[in-house]
């Protein structure tokens, strides 16, 4: 059969490594290049990913260089020391632990929590929207109906309630149980925009062209929708942030002797502590404002970069 | 239209009655039982196993299930082992606390986001859209139990311009201080939660108000010579009113997961308070109650929303 | 035997509706039409839009689902999916679709589209399967430089020859052709069909070409078959269909085709009144009593038309006298 196409055109294979390379001079750059492009010329969202970044990377070193077990330890002696006070930069809470050591300690375990989650409640939400979207009929049918009973489900009061339930938990079940109400967003926004992308005429040409619906799916419909993806993970990670703590913060999420973000901030629960002793909760609510804002930040800039790039492509 | 709704309700029934099983199993599955400690410290292990054959918690999970049922049926949730009086009556007193703020919460949204919403869509581009957008951006993302912290914490404690606990201050007499120290109370919540709950609203309306801007219909009328002002008033705002009711029900959804952290925060004796307090004394039949409660709240939200788009937009109806 | 014979095919959607979402009601989109393609001809499928043209096309190359009758591939019933697959039906059957920037997946460089088929159907080496790329690339007039550019970077004619160099590429005996060019300008409408025309002769394809268009069709067809409400009216060779239409729909079609000619003006708007003109009074001859085609009646042995067979038979015997 390949005779057949030799016979109709001039190109043969001694033209093949020639004409590759004039081809490779011509190439188009990547997307993940003209989103790298859009950080470098946006100066405060730059900053966002450096802050981002870096404090993620400062509180994983630190911690290594903390002892775990004694910074829950009891100090009497620090009952409530003021910021600078006996040599604690922050301070130290009503058993006399430190904040500085605990901050970093607890943004460790909450960051990590927050990242564990988003991979795990955004892989599941996308495949689900994926795969619900594409195959319209009973599969689609079915997924929606356990979608709907996923939403109807008191999120945060079952969260509670299996936290209670499961005796020895620890931050990866903790992360597990979390995940299980978390992925419908990301399902729903992926589901609607998988609907429309399934109509196009390039999945019915992948079809003829004998491509299997796993691979269509995964390797011609994800890639159309990557921006989406992205900025959704993105703008998820600054939200799971939040929940976590959430929990921790009523006393449902994080062991109490586990330091977490969320744990440090019900200490603003006593009406003494949230006055007097301000710097036991304020610098672990800051943290988490100042991160949150970040996270979104940098979401944005990819959102707007995503946009500009399609806009790039509808111009020539 | 009257089939679509009907469907709807039918759909919910099978719902309904899953999430009832699995709340009843989830409280069942709890550690501990109810009895240890609430009684009497001293209580002796033969005397606990006895009130708890009393009380059927021997019985096969399925017949303990039943019982339950058709008990709520007859309108008994059984009682609070905690506060030893019928679980009825204690949720009946607490959700109207949460119904209150709930209900403030949300009048406050819709009077902040609506004309937030136009506001942006009309200066697209301009100085007020880029405030409002920062401020929906900013709100969007932080977590909510932070902004009550800091808000009890500023407002609260170190201006003390409003009370930090409770639902009204002991010792008012009169309806009408009555009803004003209740309103005192829920206030800051209310605002709080307002603030930080008109992304939605505001986003969905800017966006609306620009396509309409540049929407066939709209550019008629101004090349009719309509005024702008009842451009916006006839034209583009009551096309998208209808649409952004809907959320009204959405959004119940969210007050109540907010009821929770709202409650805690400033102490507010509704139900989500109750359901914390209920976690730590291990009060199944509150939890169970509440549980459910909530997610029959969930569902009627949704369905409430979900009438409204369709009468809006008949597309939905075919579905 | 024929390449393909499409025997009383139907697909109908259903409606669902009330209270169990149950199928209540079906739309015919394609309501029992049978025809044959021949080995490398261009058989024409005209219509408007909406009468089920290029669900036929879309069943034909296996992407709608079939309610009834057959399509025999080589002597196989190709609407069962599981002889599909046994035969690699699409790596003899390919399509080219109407909306040229929507067929190309835009986050895919053009050789990994246009290798896609190659990949699934023909496993070939590396250097092989790019050399064919370059080559099929050749064929259609495209530069080497296309290799590594996406999508949205070729205009629409472009874009059309690599939707035509994909379904090519590994060399298929059939290609569906759904309205390929009435996208495009009418300057490069002809430029696509061209190259379409070369293909067949140097690679001996079948197309089934489904237009709107009957212009286009008049350029491409030897045989034809007018479609109307789910039904053919009229199948027959070129010259049948132009210069020997029988029913109704097919005259106003041929009425409704735009003609160059100014001076002719007058002449033309009156033959078009009088085809209205006939289609008012006489609508309920060439229709049955629910609004449909009736079934196929041959009058020649190329020519058949979808009418009652005294009438057909009367028409045909006019239209002779008419040329004579």
């Amino acid at each position: 059969m390949a005779a057949n196409f030799n016979e109709h055109s001039d190109i043969s294979a001694a033209d093949l490594t020639r004409l590759s390379q004039e081809a490779k001079a011509e190439a188009t750059p990547s997307s993940a290049r003209i989103i790298w492009d859009e950080f470098k010329a946006d100066k405060p969202a730059m900053v966002a990913l450096v802050i981002v970044v870096g404090f993620i990377l400062f509180v994983m070193i630190a911690s290594l260089f903390i002892d775990t077990s004694k910074v829950m330890q009891t100090n009497i002696m620090n009952y409530f020391s003021a910021p600078g006070a006996d040599g604690l930069l922050l301070g130290a809470d009503s058993a006399g632990r430190s904040i500085a050591q605990q901050l970093i300690v607890g943004s460790r375990n909450s960051i990590g929590i927050a990242l564990g989650l988003t991979v795990i409640s955004s892989t599941f939400g996308i495949c689900w929207g994926l795969i619900s979207g594409y195959f319209n009929g009973y599969i689609d049918w079915g997924m929606q109906r356990v979608y709907d009973f996923m939403m109807m489900l008191p999120m945060t009061m079952m969260i509670i309630v299996l936290v209670t339930i499961i005796k020895n938990y620890n931050a990866v079940t903790l992360t597990l149980i979390f995940s299980i109400f978390y992925w419908e967003g990301t399902s729903r926004l992926i589901r609607s925009r998988t609907l429309a992308e399934s109509e196009k005429d390039y999945v019915a040409a992948s079809k003829t062209s004998g491509t299997s619906n796993f691979k269509i799916i995964f390797r011609e419909i994800m890639p159309n929708i990557s921006s989406l993806i992205i900025v959704d993970t993105t703008l998820s990670f600054a939200e799971n942030i939040g929940v976590e703590t959430g929990l921790s913060y009523l006393g449902f999420g994080l062991p109490i002797q586990t330091p977490s973000l969320g744990t440090m901030i019900s200490n603003a629960n006593d009406p003494n502590n949230i006055t007097q002793y301000w710097w036991t909760w304020l610098p672990a609510a800051l943290e988490i404002i100042i991160l949150c804002l970040s996270i979104s930040y940098i979401g944005q800039v990819i959102r707007r970069a995503a946009d500009a790039s399609q806009r790039q492509g509808a111009e020539d | 239209m009257w089939k679509t709704i009907l469907r709807r309700i039918l759909i919910m029934i099978p719902e309904v009655i899953i999430l009832s099983i699995l709340v009843f199993l989830l409280a069942k599955a709890m550690p501990g039982d109810p009895f240890t400690g609430s009684i009497n410290p001293k209580a002796d292990p033969a005397q606990i196993k006895h009130l708890m054959k009393i009380n059927g918690l021997y019985d096969p999970w399925y017949q303990q299930y039943w019982n339950w049922v058709v008990h709520l049926f007859h309108g008994n949730l059984g009682n609070s082992y905690q506060y030893q009086e019928p679980v009825t009556r204690l949720i009946g007193g607490r959700a109207t606390n949460t119904l209150w703020l709930a209900l403030l919460t949300m009048i406050l949204t819709y009077a902040l986001a609506l004309p937030m919403g136009v506001f942006a869509g009309r200066h697209e581009g301009k100085l007020p859209d880029t405030v409002i957008r920062v401020y929906t951006y900013v709100t969007y993302c932080i977590p909510f139990f932070v902004i009550l912290v800091i808000g009890i914490w500023i407002f609260g404690y170190v201006l003390g311009w409003f009370p930090t606990t409770g639902s009204i201050t002991s010792g008012t007499t009169g309806w009408l201080r009555t009803i004003g120290s209740r309103f005192y109370h829920i206030l800051l919540p209310a605002v709080l939660g307002a603030l930080f709950g008109t992304v939605n609203i505001v986003q969905y309306l800017r966006s609306e108000v620009i396509d309409a801007k540049r929407s066939d219909y709209v550019r008629t009328a101004r090349a009719k010579g309509v005024p702008s002002k009842d451009i916006y008033r006839h034209h583009i705002f009551r096309n998208s009113l209808l649409p952004i009711a809907a959320f009204a029900g959405y959004s119940i959804t969210g007050l109540l997961n907010g009821s929770i952290f709202t409650e805690t925060v400033f102490s507010y004796p509704g139900m989500g308070l109750l359901f914390v307090n209920s976690i730590s004394y291990r009060d199944y039949t509150v939890i169970t109650a509440l549980v459910l409660i909530y997610g029959i709240l969930n569902l009627l939200g949704t369905l409430l929303s979900d009438i409204i788009l369709s009468v809006v937009d008949p597309r939905i109806r075919i579905e | 035997m024929s390449l393909v014979e499409i025997k009383d095919l139907k697909v109908h959607y259903p409606i669902r509706s009330g209270f169990w979402n149950r199928v209540t009601d079906e739309v015919p989109a394609v309501d029992g039409i049978t025809f044959n393609i021949e080995a490398g001809e261009t058989y024409g499928l005209v219509g408007e839009s909406g009468s089920g043209k290029s669900t036929t096309g879309k069943s034909v190359v296996g992407l709608e689902k079939v309610t009834g009758g057959s399509i025999l591939y080589n002597g196989q019933d190709i609407t069962k999916k599981a002889n599909r697959r046994k035969l690699d039906y699409n790596h003899d059957v390919q399509m080219i679709f109407q909306d040229s920037l929507s067929s190309l997946n835009p986050r895919k460089r053009i050789e990994d589209i246009i290798a896609e088929p190659l990949r699934n159907f023909e496993h070939l080496s590396k250097e092989d399967e790019k050399l064919r790329v370059l080559q099929l690339l050749d064929i259609v007039g495209l530069d080497a430089d296309a290799l590594y550019k996406y999508p949205h970077q070729f205009s629409g004619g472009q874009r059309q020859r690599i939707g035509v160099a994909r379904a090519v590429a590994t060399n298929p005996k059939l290609i569906i052709a759904d309205e390929p060019v009435s996208a495009l300008d009418l300057s490069v409408q002809a430029q696509v069909l061209n190259f379409m025309k070369k293909i067949q002769r140097e690679f001996g394809i079948s197309y089934l070409f489904i237009s709107h268009d009957l212009g286009v069709v008049r350029h491409m067809c030897n045989n034809i078959a007018i479609m109307n409400r789910g039904r053919l009216v009229e199948i027959g060779t070129r010259d049948d269909i132009y210069n020997h239409p029988l029913h109704i729909y097919t005259k106003r079609l041929l009425a409704a085709i735009p003609e160059t000619n100014v001076n002719q003006r007058a002449a033309h708007r009156a033959s078009r009144l009088a085809v209205e003109e006939v289609y008012r009074e006489q609508q309920d001859k060439y229709y049955d009593d629910e609004g449909k085609a009736y079934p196929l009646v041959a009058v020649s042995p190329t020519h058949s038309v979808a009418l009652p067979e005294t009438i057909a038979k009367q028409l045909a015997q006019q239209e002779t006298e008419v040329q004579a």
